[in-house]
């Protein structure tokens, strides 16, 4: 069998149209994290290695300027220009400025990272920043995405938020202990590391709470979190006395390598989830007739990923299961079957005009395109750059954005 | 001229435009229509405005936009602000929720509107029971859709907790969607959440991965059962045997108490052919041998799982036959050095 070849140039022409190019209506719908696409579409050409280093240098500087121009008065960042009013309107009603649209965890994470790929930290309002960020924080030590002018905290209640306060607090104070006054702004780590904890299920895997069923997104966030702030095991500064992020890692390894699904062409995309039909009775029936798939005895040419058990393939679940294997360290990501699933991204879901789709025969789209080419890239695709799982940029980006917080630290 | 423009409704209005600059990146080719509602959005909520035509711009933004993360919460505050009918709100929200299948934020706004509600009802049980029934409905059809919508069972999740709906009706209601499909995992998720937080006999806030020594006996044996009949419903179907795992460590029993049962999928026969009807049974039973110090055995499992049951995953049974060959050794030293 030929093995598939990842075409670098057309992938970079995608990413470029994506750049140059007004984004088509339909991305209305993502208007409001438009910070986000952006960080997705520098990454992307990052890993490709025709990044922004790459641009002239007053594209930078005007890539620069609109993102800043997202940065909300009161710290943080609004995810598109449509929630940024202009200045005047932020005046200061005697308990600090108005909220207006308020700043969003997602986009300033995003922005934060867009700003690494284009010069400097030194204009985001960093002290602000990190006020912001512990008003963010619940009781319960989970994290909402946005907190309105009378203080309440909206947004979801997951794993997304806890990894976006992670990153963010890493690229702004870094590793190195704080100290007794820094702590007491800090975000509430043994909080946030309970309420990660508190989020494993019963069958190995992580969701957004241990009500719910677990979900490769989640869990990705999750393990980048404690990855982030050095709670997994075998974290290097994890003293004996801080408990481990992870209650059972067998068990989540298992449910991680679970989500590989064989696909073969013939058996059609749709029949992964066609609805069995209703047997009559549920308790004490004995069928001989299973109405699952039995155990497959052939050898899958291609593999993709669900991100919930009995679930459809999805490119990006490739993904957020690539990469939760590839932090929990040890070469874990080596126990997927990496070359049916390389064959299944670049033979199924890789599009001919560049760009990767959810799923098998699908446009491509930014979120997709942009964890695909990543999923590649933790398989150490040549041609790709090292890439580091949890941050979600590639190593070098990590190396420079250490760079940009130590300069900002000390001008 | 646009629909806001040319309205006289909105002469007093004036609109704030975005300013996107140079640089801009991921910019849409937003409609005119889009551009120009947003426009007026901003103008309100600057102005803190609440009103009538203030819920009809954000109904006419959510409808090209469901994902604003800040319409809908000004939305909430003008309906709280005016008194609107909750009742009415929901029936809307539900239409869209309909029309919007993957959208969270949708989700979070009915939840707002169900904390606001639910005082007016709190007393009266009669009352909670039929909003509970309405909701359940409502569900019923959203899962018609897609029964595995993420959103959906957070919500409902949150409304079994807001009005303690641990009860036999909502376990019927979960057994008829496994009846419908018995992969539905969110399903068999939800079922593990009714069942192992219920108020009247969990320890409070016990993980989902834990022991929790005040369930009773009989419900991890209902339990127990339920899976097993389910699981010789479709033996290859992972949900029922993950949650057979669960109900185990919940009530602090051994794998291997389930050895019987797991059998019945599985036969290795001394001589001759096996036959093996799940995979995960092979896998269950490596568990149990295990457990069981039957290295030997786990590891046949174990190997015919890589190379003839689960090849997809060969790589990973590879990794379980050395850590379980590690454990082995790590025993046997602890073993020695007992002895010494
Ligand atoms: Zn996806």
């Amino acid at each position: 069998m030929v093995e598939p070849k990842l075409d670098i140039e057309r992938h970079i022409k995608y990413w470029q149209r994506c750049l140059k190019t007004l984004l088509p209506t339909q991305y209305t719908s993502t208007d409001s994290n438009r910070i986000m696409l952006g960080f997705f579409i520098l990454s992307a050409l990052d890993i490709l290695g025709a990044g922004p280093d790459t641009f002239p240098e007053k594209q930078r500087k005007n890539i620069r300027d609109w993102v800043l121009k997202c940065q909300h008065p009161n710290g943080g960042f609004c995810g598109s220009p449509n929630h940024r009013f202009p200045d005047s309107y932020y005046v200061d009603v005697g308990h600090g400025k108005q909220q207006m649209d308020p700043a969003s965890l997602p986009a300033t994470f995003f922005a934060i990272l867009s700003l690494s790929f284009v010069g400097s930290f030194e204009q985001i309002r960093r002290d602000d920043c990190l006020k912001w960020l512990k008003t963010l924080q619940r009781d319960d030590g989970s994290f909402g995405e946005i907190v309105t002018q009378d203080g309440v905290i909206e947004g979801g209640r997951d794993m997304r938020p806890c990894y976006l306060a992670a990153g963010v607090r890493w690229m702004l104070r870094g590793d190195t202990p704080l100290s007794e006054k820094e702590k007491g702004d800090d975000i509430d780590l043994e909080k946030m590391v309970d309420y990660i904890r508190s989020g494993q299920t019963y069958d190995g895997g992580i969701s957004e709470s241990f009500q719910h069923e677990p979900h490769a997104g989640y869990s990705c966030c999750a393990i980048s979190a404690l990855s982030i702030i050095n709670r997994l095991p075998h974290s290097p500064s994890l003293s004996g006395t801080e408990p481990q992020g992870l209650t059972n890692i067998p068990e989540t390894i298992r449910w991680l390598v679970s989500r590989q699904v064989g696909y073969t062409v013939e058996k059609g995309e749709d029949e992964e989830e066609t609805k069995t039909p209703a047997p009559p009775v549920l308790q004490g029936v004995y069928e001989n007739q299973p109405s699952a798939p039995t155990p497959s005895l052939q050898d899958e040419d291609s593999v993709g990923f669900n991100g919930r058990c009995n679930k459809k393939v999805d490119t990006c679940y490739a993904y957020w299961v690539t990469a939760s294997l590839d932090i929990l360290g040890q070469d874990k990501a080596q126990l997927l079957n990496t070359k049916a699933s390389r064959r299944f991204l670049l033979e199924h879901t890789q599009h001919r005009i560049g760009g990767f789709g959810k799923a098998p025969g699908d446009p491509p789209d930014i979120y997709h395109s942009n964890l695909g080419l990543a999923t590649l890239a933790i398989m150490k695709e040549p041609g790709l750059k090292p890439f580091d799982s949890a941050l979600c940029v590639t190593k070098q980006q990590k190396e420079i954005i250490g760079r940009l917080r130590e300069a900002a630290l000390s001008g | 001229m646009g629909k806001y423009e040319g309205d006289p409704e909105w002469d007093d209005v004036v609109p704030i435009p975005q300013d996107d600059g140079e640089g801009a990146l991921a910019q849409i080719a937003y409609t005119d229509e889009y551009a120009e509602a947003m426009g007026y959005l901003r103008a309100v909520m600057a102005a803190k405005e609440h009103s009538e035509r203030v819920l009809d711009l954000t109904e006419h933004i959510i409808s090209m936009n469901a994902a604003h993360y800040t319409v809908w919460l000004y939305r909430a505050s003008t309906i709280f602000a005016l008194n609107a009918d909750v009742e009415q709100e929901l029936s809307w929200v539900n239409d869209v929720a309909l029309d919007n299948q993957k959208n969270y934020q949708i989700w979070h706004h009915r939840q707002l509107l169900v904390d606001h509600l639910y005082p007016s009802i709190s007393s009266d049980p009669n009352a909670i029971r039929k909003f509970a029934e309405s909701e359940v409905d409502f569900m019923t059809q959203m899962f018609d859709e897609d029964a595995k919508n993420y959103h959906v069972w957070s919500y409902r999740q949150y409304l079994v907790r807001k009005l303690n709906l641990f009860t036999e009706a909502e376990l019927k209601s979960i057994e008829t969607l496994l009846r419908i499909d018995v992969r539905n995992n969110s399903a068999w998720s939800h079922r593990f959440y009714v069942v192992f937080s219920d108020p009247k006999y969990s320890t409070p806030g016990s993980h989902a991965t834990e022991y929790d020594p005040k369930i009773p006996d009989e419900i991890i044996d209902r339990e127990i059962e339920f899976s097993k009949a389910a699981t010789f419903e479709a033996p290859q179907n992972q949900s029922p045997w993950n949650y057979l795992r669960g109900v185990l460590r919940k009530g602090g029993r051994k794998l291997s108490s389930q050895e019987c049962f797991a059998g019945e999928f599985v036969k290795i026969p001394e001589n001759g052919e096996e036959d093996i009807r799940s995979s995960h049974a092979l896998d269950f039973l490596a568990d149990v041998w295990a457990e069981e110090g039957k290295v030997e055995k786990a590891d046949e499992a174990l190997r015919l799982l890589g190379d003839k049951y689960d090849r997809i995953r060969k790589n990973y049974w590879d990794w379980r036959r050395g850590t379980l060959k590690e454990e082995g050794i790590t025993k046997g030293l602890a073993k020695v050095e007992l002895a010494h």
